[in-house]
């Protein structure tokens, strides 16, 4: 890049080594194997501008069509997410970045926007949200007022704002638990990067992949960075985190469809008693990974991307320096000093793989874990939410969370955006921490409510708690469960509503003694939850407004008939006078008639 | 005064009896009383006891309880029940509380029974007179009534709408008719729908007050009594403004009443309709359902204009079947004054028909909720077709007590049609 400038006019060499400073762009793929025979993928690319060329509409690696929305609405900072599956913590440990570039189930937006009053935010939010909904295919203009919350404790700006904006920036949040991502997110998602999925660590990018994955994450960030006595930067950074079952992943794309391995294949578990030649206890997992990084991800990388800082290599992987890889020619191989990871500068016109190989163990211990791969980190906080009860009438929520420290608190902040249908009874809101019998009222430390409205806006429950190291804490609460218009039930109703993810912020620790990865803010979210509710029977309306009428016309006319009519003897009443033959038959159907209800109706 | 003691000594012992087996439910169900107040059939959105306790445990932590959708009940309720320790702690003084007001409702109950009001009024006198139930009988039927047990455990605020409601009559009667009316606006501006009774509750207060006083003429004693009740509503209107702090409780507690946005099933016709009504005619079913409401108002009190109490009977029947939120604790009421009609049961043409559908849709209606809520293999035609069930039963009950009260005007006309059959032309 810079040797194609370097033949112009030394003034706008000058020019453009400017730019390149503030307006520069990296990549990287970041591989972590993980137990289970598991690998986390991470995937991230940055790119900054200045403000004052974002301003003048001089976008060059910042995408422009994304760039003319938020400048359209007023936008200061964007965060989207797109996420499939669930991070099986209690396995894979601690989140990547902290849990920071991740997002419910579903799609979940929020952003900062500048808005003098709430009806000005709610407009454009409005418009935000239609034109990234058009702009990334998912159904984000169905985040409408009920879906959108304004949190209070929860979300924190991450980018530098003057203190003159930071006055009127408004947070808006709305999530969308039952949007289904997939392909079409991703291709647009390709679209924003400079080197547009066709060179670099995003030629890996498959949506057969991706979405085959056991959890993934597509992140899309735009915040303003100001570093000190230089010009604030917009900073785009999109990410995507994905966990790829290996064994999945190496099926070959011509045989896709999984069969019983022949006995021979199978890895048998050698060390139980009943191990012989034709039982088997089948060995999942511990044999260590082996794969080549074309054979999980269907092709290799076709080469850097040219416009990438060259200084950052774009391939990673965390495994111990024990361990050999081999890669393809070109590549160099730039060892982490920790022991624990490497990284590789690939060539940028040539394409580049690499294969981890499978390293033979001792074969009495295959359960012993060898030091094929990087032991996952603990994270701060495991958090777990699941429906109690039963029935369409009412049910109750229980979060457990546990702090697995040993000798460290935990200080959250917990939130949930309930649908509006979902009518919670904070009253019932307890906790209690396991092994103790005493209603710890005291674990939540601040409670921050904003109650559903029919129709008009979902539960906003945000909970600052703090837990004690190597404690359990249960949260429940009860709701009921509202029926609604027949309306307003979305297609298979009997399906259920999906709830969106808790959001947990973990607080920074105060003291400044702590670890590092307690001084900073992370995230957790756990799984969506699916509501049921009573249902009407969908194909009656007409029934069921004539039998209703019907009743009430019962009702009505006969108190009205006995209202109105004048009592005379069975006797003196006129009778029916009507010429011919159907007046006689008509006459005696009466008299018939007349006889039955005599029986019945004398009185006293 | 000699009266009022030996009428205190006489139902001392009742009150006591149907005080002690309610305590005696509440101590040896524990149970219980959350049970039923779980149940659709005795609390509605207007009316729950957890709504109650959701409102007060918001209001105690300056949240405003009418921002939002779950409390719909009168403001002033707040402040009552804070005054009282934890329901979930100590609950025994809740339950104290409401036994307190079914005695009260049953005091009144007695008074309107012992005035004899019922068979014989300014206007009318029926012949059948003698063959009234005294108030102590129509007290113990009020108080033993399993639905009133039911719905005293259950706890919802309507049985204070119901006391009010009572303590009008009673005042009425006794020829108070401030207190009548301050009673009315108390029981409106809990539940909306009493402001219908205002009518014969101004004849009925008018007749009363006749005998004593020949005061004023009928328009200028219903326009008094009409200002009286809009200045006490005004004034509760203003307490209830002045202790929240802004006038959405009234959009939150009335408009929903007339709105119906919360479709929790009950025991009415209503929430399954508007389930399936179409959206572009809800509005006009809405309108339609409340004039039907409110039609049975003039035309009941022109008609029965002689028995102010049998109108007052009739319009509540009809309420406890056809108002936006009924639960049984409304049909309590209606069945707490049928009694006080003893003298026409024998006109009554329908009463085994009528009794047995109460009764069938009483058992059956708590199945077939079970079937569809909890079982699933019931749906919510089930429900609803019980609901229409109930309703009928109780409609046919008051059409036939209707039919009855007429019948028995007409034969004071024709006394030689007395057990000969008859017509309607």
């Amino acid at each position: 890049m810079r040797h194609f400038f370097s033949y112009l006019i030394p003034l706008s060499i000058l020019f453009w080594s400017a730019v390149a400073v503030t307006s520069d762009y990296y990549e990287q793929l970041n591989l972590k194997p993980l137990p289970q025979s598991n690998l986390l993928a991470s995937f991230n690319f940055r790119s900054n501008t200045s403000l004052s060329q974002f301003e003048a509409h001089n976008f060059r690696y910042f995408p422009r069509s994304l760039g003319q929305i938020l400048q359209h609405v007023g936008t200061r900072e964007l965060h989207l997410r797109f996420s499939l599956g669930r991070w099986d913590a209690e396995s894979w440990g601690a989140r990547p970045w902290d849990g920071t570039k991740e997002g419910g189930t579903g799609v979940e937006l929020w952003a900062w926007l500048e808005a003098e009053t709430d009806e000005e935010a709610d407009r454009k939010w409005l418009s935000l949200t239609n034109a990234l909904s058009g702009l990334f295919c998912a159904s984000l203009n169905f985040i409408d007022e009920t879906r959108t919350t304004r949190p209070v404790m929860s979300f924190q700006p991450e980018g530098n704002h003057p203190n003159s904006t930071l006055a009127n920036m408004q947070l808006l949040h709305g999530v969308l638990p039952r949007e289904v991502v997939c392909t079409e997110n991703l291709t647009p998602f390709l679209k924003l990067l400079p080197c547009k999925g066709k060179a670099g660590i995003s030629t890996l990018l498959d949506g057969h992949k991706l979405f085959d994955a056991s959890w993934q994450s597509m992140a899309i960030d735009i915040r303003p960075i100001c570093a000190n006595g230089e010009e604030c930067v917009l900073q785009i950074e999109q990410a995507i985190d994905m966990v790829l079952d290996i064994e999945r992943s190496k099926r070959p794309r011509d045989n896709p469809i999984p069969r019983p391995a022949p006995g021979h294949d199978l890895k048998c578990n050698s060390s139980k008693p009943y191990h012989s030649g034709d039982t088997c206890f089948p060995t999942d997992f511990v044999e260590g990974q082996d794969w080549a990084l074309d054979q999980v991800f269907g092709k290799a990388i076709k080469g850097a991307c040219p416009l990438s800082n060259s200084n950052i290599p774009p391939v990673c992987i965390q495994v111990p320096h024990s361990r050999d890889i081999y890669t393809t020619a070109g590549a160099t191989e730039i060892k982490n000093p920790n022991g624990l990871s490497r990284c590789y500068q690939i060539p940028s016109d040539d394409g580049f793989s690499f294969i981890l190989p499978h390293i033979s163990r001792e074969g009495e211990h295959g359960v012993t874990s060898v030091n094929d791969i990087v032991e996952p980190e603990t994270p701060l906080l495991y958090a777990e939410r699941s429906f109690t009860g039963h029935g369409y009438e009412r049910g109750g929520v229980r979060t457990i969370l546990t702090n697995p420290s040993l000798d460290t608190e935990v200080e959250f902040v917990y939130m949930e955006s309930l649908p509006w249908f979902m009518r919670i009874y904070l009253h019932t809101l307890k906790t209690h921490i396991d092994g103790e019998l005493r209603s710890s009222q005291d674990v939540i430390e601040e409670i921050y409510y904003r109650p559903a409205l029919d129709r008009v806006r979902g539960t906003q429950l945000e909970l600052r708690m703090r837990i004690p190291p190597a404690s359990t804490v249960f949260l429940t609460y009860d709701f009921e469960k509202s029926i609604l218009r027949y309306t307003e039930y979305p297609p298979d109703a009997n399906r259920g509503f999906d709830v969106a993810a808790a959001v947990i912020t973990i607080l920074p620790s105060d003291s400044p003694d702590v670890p590092i990865e307690r001084q900073k803010t992370s995230n957790l979210r756990t799984t969506t939850l699916l509501l049921s509710l009573p249902t009407p029977d969908f194909s009656m309306p007409y029934n069921v407004i004539i039998f209703t009428s019907t009743a009430i016309a019962l009702a009505f006319g006969g108190l009205y008939n006995i209202l109105i009519r004048r009592f005379v003897g069975a006797d003196e009443a006129p009778q029916v006078s009507v010429g011919g033959l159907k007046g006689k038959i008509l006459a005696g159907i009466i008299k018939l008639a007349e006889k039955l209800k005599g029986a019945k109706g004398k009185v006293e | 005064m000699n009266r009022g003691k030996m009428h205190f000594q006489g139902t001392a012992g009742l009150y006591a009896a149907a005080a002690l087996l309610r305590l005696l439910l509440f101590a040896f169900f524990p149970g219980l009383p959350d049970l039923l107040t779980a149940r659709v059939e005795i609390s509605t959105p207007v009316t729950s006891f957890k709504r109650l306790q959701e409102g007060l445990f918001l209001y105690n932590h300056n949240v405003s309880p009418y921002d939002g959708g779950v409390y719909h009940q009168a403001p002033l309720l707040l402040p009552l029940f804070s005054l009282l320790p934890d329901p979930s702690a100590y609950p025994i003084f809740t339950y104290i509380l409401y036994i307190i007001i079914d005695l009260l409702s049953a005091e009144a109950l007695w008074k309107i029974a012992e005035s004899g009001e019922a068979s014989a009024s300014r206007l009318f006198t029926s012949a059948r007179k003698d063959r009234r139930w005294s108030g102590y009988i129509v007290a113990a039927l009020f108080l033993f009534n399993p639905f009133t047990i039911a719905t005293c455990m259950a706890r919802p605020t309507n049985v204070f709408t119901t006391c009010a409601i009572l303590h009008a009559i009673a005042k009425a009667i006794a020829g108070n008719p401030f207190t009548a009316m301050l009673a009315l606006s108390f029981a409106t501006y809990l539940s909306m729908y009493p402001i219908l009774l205002l009518p014969p509750l101004v004849l009925l207060a008018y007749d009363r007050q006749y005998t004593s006083k020949r005061a004023s003429s009928l328009p200028q004693f219903a326009g008094i009594n009409a200002i009286v009740v809009a200045f006490c509503l005004s004034a509760l209107f203003l307490g209830s403004y002045l202790l929240t702090g802004s006038w959405e409780f009234i959009a939150s507690t009335y408009g929903i009443q007339l709105t119906l946005t919360d479709l929790t099933p009950n025991v009415g016709l209503w929430w399954y309709f508007f389930v399936e009504m179409f959206d572009s005619f809800r509005a006009f079913f809405l309108a339609v359902f409340w004039l039907h409401l409110s039609c049975y108002v003039g035309g009941l009190s022109i008609r029965i204009r002689s028995q102010p109490l049998a109108v007052l009977t009739i319009l509540v029947g009809i309420f406890a079947i056809f108002k936006p939120y009924p639960s049984i604790a409304d049909t309590t009421l209606f069945l707490a004054m049928v009694p006080l009609f003893r003298h026409v049961f024998p006109l009554m043409r329908y009463t085994f028909l009528s009794a047995s559908t109460v009764l069938y849709s009483t058992f059956l209606g708590p199945a077939f909720y079970y079937l569809w809520i909890y079982a699933g293999s019931g749906n919510a035609n089930f429900f609803y077709a019980i609901t229409l069930v109930w309703s009928l039963g109780q409609s046919l009950l008051v059409s036939d007590l209707t039919f009855a009260m007429l019948r028995d005007e007409w034969e004071m006309e024709r006394p030689e049609m007395v057990g000969k059959e008859i017509r309607q032309i």
